[in-house]
């Protein structure tokens, strides 16, 4: 039973030129048995928070509590919490068996045969207790990851830190061990926190998503509503893939004037952006709609450019006007045959467009979430 | 059998003018480095008169065969092998001991002031010998010494009565000085070889012993000791050579004939007003024979710590 706190913490480092921001402030709560994903860009500060939460780097401002005790000052053994490394960090000398008792013969004075149970026990639950007497180097990528991951759960931790630890993994090994992992993580009703730069896995994984950008955090939420409510532009950037289409725009009236296109905004719209005449148009490419006709307001002409067949669905990459490289992308279902050259109609319905200030980057106006359908259980 | 004999000239005819190329130039490598050992080999078993006869590198006839030289030699340096090996063991072990320990302080574990210590070791390999003969000297002879006799008379004056004296430097004491100096002296490089081998250990390795709750000793004693095995192979061999083949220290620092070892021994066989060439080459191999076991017994790890496997 444990609940982390970031309050506040922050972390800099000092450089020939001054002071360098690694995190700035960044407060989350993590409850127990919480599954949090840190995403962001390389650089943007997530595994200093991650190494400040584990007690490898120090801390230059603000408090990491655990339970509501202060664990700033504690040495990273005296934290109760262990960590899976991206290169997973094994002791190459040491057999699997011996990997994963050195943390509990360090760390307690358990004796040697609790130990070799619990080490046993945990092999098994990984599916690599045929592996036990086995170093390192005579394993395959995969199983090294079970035991890293092994290593962490036999030490029974208040937390569970994971930095990266699938990405030097083949993408199908990495989709299997991601719901394995997720599993898992469910079992041992652990709170975890998991850093990555891959927004699928903290889409797919997390309960909540706390994402980072030059150390400061933008937004942190559960996916849905960081994919569907996002606080800012960078967040609405970084989640989801293909990402969201920009369009900058200027607010005239009742109209949003672009480069390419002129966009007709509902009173109800123009009310919620009172004020802001630089606006950012944001529209997701599923929620592009391929029309044949010019059916009500918003449908522009575009031409294709390039079409990714991915077979449940096709990415097409379309362009206003052919002589300018003002690329959009859109996806349609997989069955809709487009081909490159060809023209076509897009309507943006107004129900899933989201508006940016876009001097500040914050969101005024995200999509209506009205189509969210529940599906109801079969008796 | 005729079948492969059939494949092996075939083989030899197929093979490419490079590849005869190589091995010529590999033999003729060969041939040059291991001739000057088996002029010594050949000298070493010939009578004066033989040597006088026959061409340096010529094997000696049944008439100018001898066992003679080798045997002078062999009893001549017998003692001074030992002494030898009394000596640089211990300093061999003890300077990668501590030499591991310290590159282990200075890369691993993070501490104010590191640079410093690193640049100070790194000078302390480029101090040549001479320059610190007389100084040394005089620390063994003089300083301390005075200082032991003070600071024993002093503290445990109440046992001794302010009576106690330093041992007169005897053999074992002039061995085990030497050792103490060559152990010290041999500190920097073995710091600086282990070095650069724990800066290629992963960060993230040490970070998980860390946080698995190991103490700085601990990971040093776990972790770093084993994995530091090729590179203990490297130091020891390179070590060992360095102290045994050392003659200028010990030349200042023993002087009882008892506690001589191997090279001044070997000095002494040679330096003699009539040169006998049969008994220097003899006293050369049986002077060598230790390095060379060193090197045969621990060659295969020598070559992994080297290549950094």
């Amino acid at each position: 039973m444990a609940q982390l706190t970031l309050d506040k913490v922050t972390k800099t480092f000092q450089d020939d030129d001054g002071e360098i921001i690694a995190v700035d402030e960044v407060s989350i709560d993590i409850e127990d048995g919480e599954f949090l994903c840190v995403v962001g860009p390389s650089g943007c500060g997530k595994s200093t928070t991650l190494r400040m939460i584990a007690g490898l780097e120090d801390i230059t401002r603000g408090e990491i509590r655990l339970d509501g005790q202060i664990i700033n000052d504690q040495p990273p053994a005296r934290r109760n919490v262990a960590m899976v490394f991206q290169s997973y960090a094994l002791y190459p000398h040491m057999t699997v068996r011996e990997n994963m008792a050195f943390g509990l013969e360090e760390s307690t004075d358990m004796p040697d045969d609790e130990i070799n149970e619990r080490v046993e026990k945990a092999c098994k639950d990984m599916g690599i207790f045929e592996l036990i007497d086995r170093k390192p180097g005579e394993l395959s990528g995969g199983q090294q990851q079970r035991v890293a991951l092994g290593r962490a759960i036999v030490r029974d931790p208040e937390v569970f830190l994971m930095d990266e630890p699938l990405a030097n993994l083949d993408a199908k090994l990495k989709a299997e061990m991601r719901t394995e992992l997720q599993e898992l993580q469910q079992d041992l009703d652990v709170s975890t926190v998991y850093v990555t730069h891959d927004q699928t896995e903290a889409m797919t994984m997390s309960d909540r998503i706390a994402i980072l950008n030059d150390g400061v955090l933008q937004q942190c939420a559960t996916p849905l509503e960081c994919y569907h409510e996002p606080n800012n532009l960078f967040v609405a950037g970084f989640i989801g893939e293909p990402s969201m289409n920009f369009f900058p725009m200027t607010l005239d009236g009742s109209t949003l004037t672009g480069e390419w296109f002129e966009y007709e905004l509902s009173d109800e719209t123009v009310a919620a952006v009172e004020g802001t005449t630089d606006i950012t148009l944001g529209i997701r490419p599923e929620d592009i709609e391929l029309v044949q006709s010019d059916t009500g307001p918003n449908v522009f002409d575009s031409t294709v450019h390039v079409v990714e067949p991915r077979g449940n669905e096709n990415t097409a990459h379309l362009q206003f006007d052919e002589s300018m490289d003002d690329q959009f992308i859109a996806t349609v279902g997989g069955m809709k045959q487009l081909n490159a050259g060809q023209r076509v109609k897009v309507r943006f319905p107004e129900n899933a467009i989201h508006l940016f200030d876009t001097a500040s980057g914050q969101a005024i106006r995200n999509r209506t979430l009205d189509e969210i359908e529940t599906v109801e259980s079969v008796v | 059998m005729s079948i492969r004999d059939g494949d092996f000239i075939d083989q030899l005819r197929s093979t490419e003018n490079s590849r005869i190329g190589l091995y010529a130039l590999l033999l003729a490598g060969i041939a040059f480095y291991l001739f000057p050992v088996e002029t010594a080999v050949m000298t070493m078993f010939k009578t004066e008169s033989a040597f006088a006869r026959t061409l340096p590198f010529a094997p000696p006839g049944a008439d100018g065969f001898t066992l003679d030289a080798l045997a002078t030699a062999w009893n001549t340096l017998r003692p001074g092998l030992v002494n030898s090996l009394l000596m640089a063991i211990p300093a061999t072990l003890v300077s990668a001991l501590l030499g591991s320990m310290t590159a282990y302080g200075l890369t691993t574990i993070s501490w104010r002031g590191q640079v410093g210590v690193v640049v100070l070791i790194i000078a302390g390999i480029f101090i040549p010998y001479q320059a610190v003969l007389v100084p040394l000297a005089q620390f063994w002879f003089q300083v301390l010494p005075g200082l032991l006799n003070g600071f024993v008379n002093t503290v445990f004056g109440f046992i001794t009565g302010g009576n106690w004296q330093y041992p007169s430097r005897n053999g074992y004491v002039q061995l085990l000085q030497l050792s103490i100096t060559h152990a010290a002296y041999g500190i920097p490089i073995c710091t600086l070889l282990f070095r650069s081998y724990y800066q290629s250990i992963s960060d993230e390795m040490i970070e998980a012993a860390r946080l698995d709750g190991a103490s700085a000793f601990s990971i040093y004693r776990n972790i770093i000791l084993p994995l530091s095995l090729p590179m203990f192979a490297v130091t020891l061999i390179y070590q060992f050579t360095q102290v045994y083949n050392d003659l200028l220290f010990a030349l200042v620092l023993v002087n009882e004939p008892a506690s001589q070892v191997a090279t001044q021994r070997l000095a002494a066989l040679t330096g003699g007003v009539v040169q006998s060439f049969n008994t220097t080459m003899a006293g050369a191999i049986v002077a060598a024979l230790p390095t060379l076991l060193v090197y045969i017994m621990f060659g295969e790890q020598f070559a992994k710590g080297v290549a950094g496997e």
